[in-house]
């Protein structure tokens, strides 16, 4: 067999040319929180790494009204970033709940999308936050909305050929309100049975273009798009928000596995967007 | 193969890796370094971790050339000049081994804390070592040695 490559990028056009030359023999490596698993267990076996851990991929800034991540920011740092706590506190959640400290101090954010998991938490964040990709080839770049990122488990509009280079949170309405859950096994270190993730712009009182995201339910990462349209220009009450937490769960479409079960996922996750909302209208 | 130059506990060392070869082989496999043991090798369990630049990781599952150049910490490089460090003479006082396998892990993911964060609280401490599993379930002993060497280097606050 011969002998594997690694090759390390110094800038993200770096490692677009190395993918556009080596194709579908080559992953990208960053923190390797995943790949390097999948590698340990011999699911993937790539013939070439490329990485990008030291690209310059890695910083926190705002443009305009958008908040700007690079996609090789660990998600430790995230955390960690007053910009972010200020611009988008629901991703800053979310990501206290993902992982643990050392898993965080490598795992990048790019990477927890690339690797397409349904039960990915980040990009249930983002879908709330109304978030794109900037993904970037070695013939140009295009941007992708989070929501039409996902095409199916570990499946994502990425080429082979191109990267995501930075992540785009435009800035969310004054008065906007948030909040996440996520069910897991245990509190640390354990991926999602079902998270929740909601965004609900008020404007004095009534709601104006609501994003009802939930992850690890569905093939991929979801926006209840149908739910969150039942609360479109309306007052919080409890018996709206008990039809939109239904509308949410039937948009679900769960999985029995070593997790959890479908059955208990779709209720989950009626409940979780129900108790979102109503501490939302308290 | 190719070739790679790491300062392990304050010693530089080069060895020749594999391209995926983990940093954890090359501490047991290549530099006989003992302590980060080989547990889930998914890095869901904690006992293989270490200091890569004061951050704590996974070994088993970083790519042992994205550390070229960097600096590894493990437990046999905090005790100086044979003087154990405050964390291992607070596990060895308050109990916090008991079989042993995830000690290790424990003491760095501590190590990490303590740098950062010298006086946490008992929930900060259980935070910072959630990640970091033991099988014997000593957790309560184990948080014991945590505040115990957080007040010997300092002083805890609440509990």
């Amino acid at each position: 067999m011969a002998e594997g490559q690694f090759l390390k990028a110094e800038s993200p056009q770096e490692a677009c040319a190395l993918l556009a030359r080596h194709g579908g023999k080559a992953r990208l490596l960053a923190g390797g929180t995943d790949l390097m698993v999948a590698l340990n267990l011999r699911q993937s076996s790539p013939e070439v790494l490329v990485y990008i851990g030291d690209s310059g991929l890695n910083y926190i800034k705002e443009e305009g009204d958008n908040l700007i991540i690079g996609a090789g920011t660990a998600l430790s740092e995230i955390l960690d970033s007053a910009l972010v706590k200020e611009k988008a506190p629901l991703l800053v959640e979310t990501i206290s709940h993902m992982a643990s400290v050392a898993i965080r101090n490598v795992g990048t954010i790019g990477g927890n999308l690339a690797n397409a998991s349904p039960a990915a938490d980040s990009a249930t964040a983002l879908l709330a936050l109304g978030a794109s990709l900037k993904i970037v080839s070695k013939g140009g770049e295009r941007t992708v909305p989070v929501g039409q990122f996902f095409t199916g488990p570990g499946k994502s509009v990425l080429g082979a050929d191109e990267i995501i280079q930075e992540i785009w949170i435009p800035a969310q309405a004054e008065g906007t309100k948030w909040g996440y859950r996520k069910i897991g096994k245990r509190k640390a270190q354990s991926l999602s049975i079902v998270s929740v993730a909601i965004c609900c712009p008020l404007n004095g009182g009534t709601c104006k273009g609501v994003r009802i995201a939930l992850g690890a339910v569905a093939p991929t990462p979801i926006l209840a798009v149908g739910a969150s349209a039942l609360l479109e220009g309306k007052t919080l009450n409890e018996s709206l928000i008990n039809e939109t937490a239904k509308a949410a769960a039937n948009a679900t479409s769960p999985v029995d596995d070593v997790r959890s079960s479908a059955w208990y996922r779709r209720r989950a996750s009626e409940a979780l967007v129900r108790q979102l909302l109503a501490n939302m209208s308290a | 193969m190719y070739p790679l130059e790491l300062t392990v506990n304050g010693r530089s060392c080069q060895v020749a890796v594999d391209f995926k070869t983990t940093l954890l082989e090359v501490l047991r496999d290549k530099l006989f370094i003992t302590s980060p043991k080989v547990g889930c090798n998914t890095g869901d369990c904690g006992t293989c971790s270490v200091l890569l630049n004061g951050k704590l990781v996974r070994s088993c599952i970083t790519n042992a050339l994205s550390a070229q150049g960097k600096e590894i910490i493990t437990v046999e490089g905090i005790a100086k000049a044979g003087e154990l460090h405050p964390l291992q003479e607070a596990f060895h006082e308050n109990y916090g081994a008991q079989c042993g396998f995830c000690t290790p892990g424990m003491i760095l993911a501590s190590k990490a804390l303590l740098d950062e964060n010298p006086k946490p609280t008992r929930e900060e401490a259980k935070e910072a070592l959630s990640g970091n599993l033991c099988r014997c379930t000593g957790y309560v002993k184990i948080l014991d040695s945590v505040m115990a060497a957080a007040e010997k280097m300092g002083g805890p606050q609440g509990s």
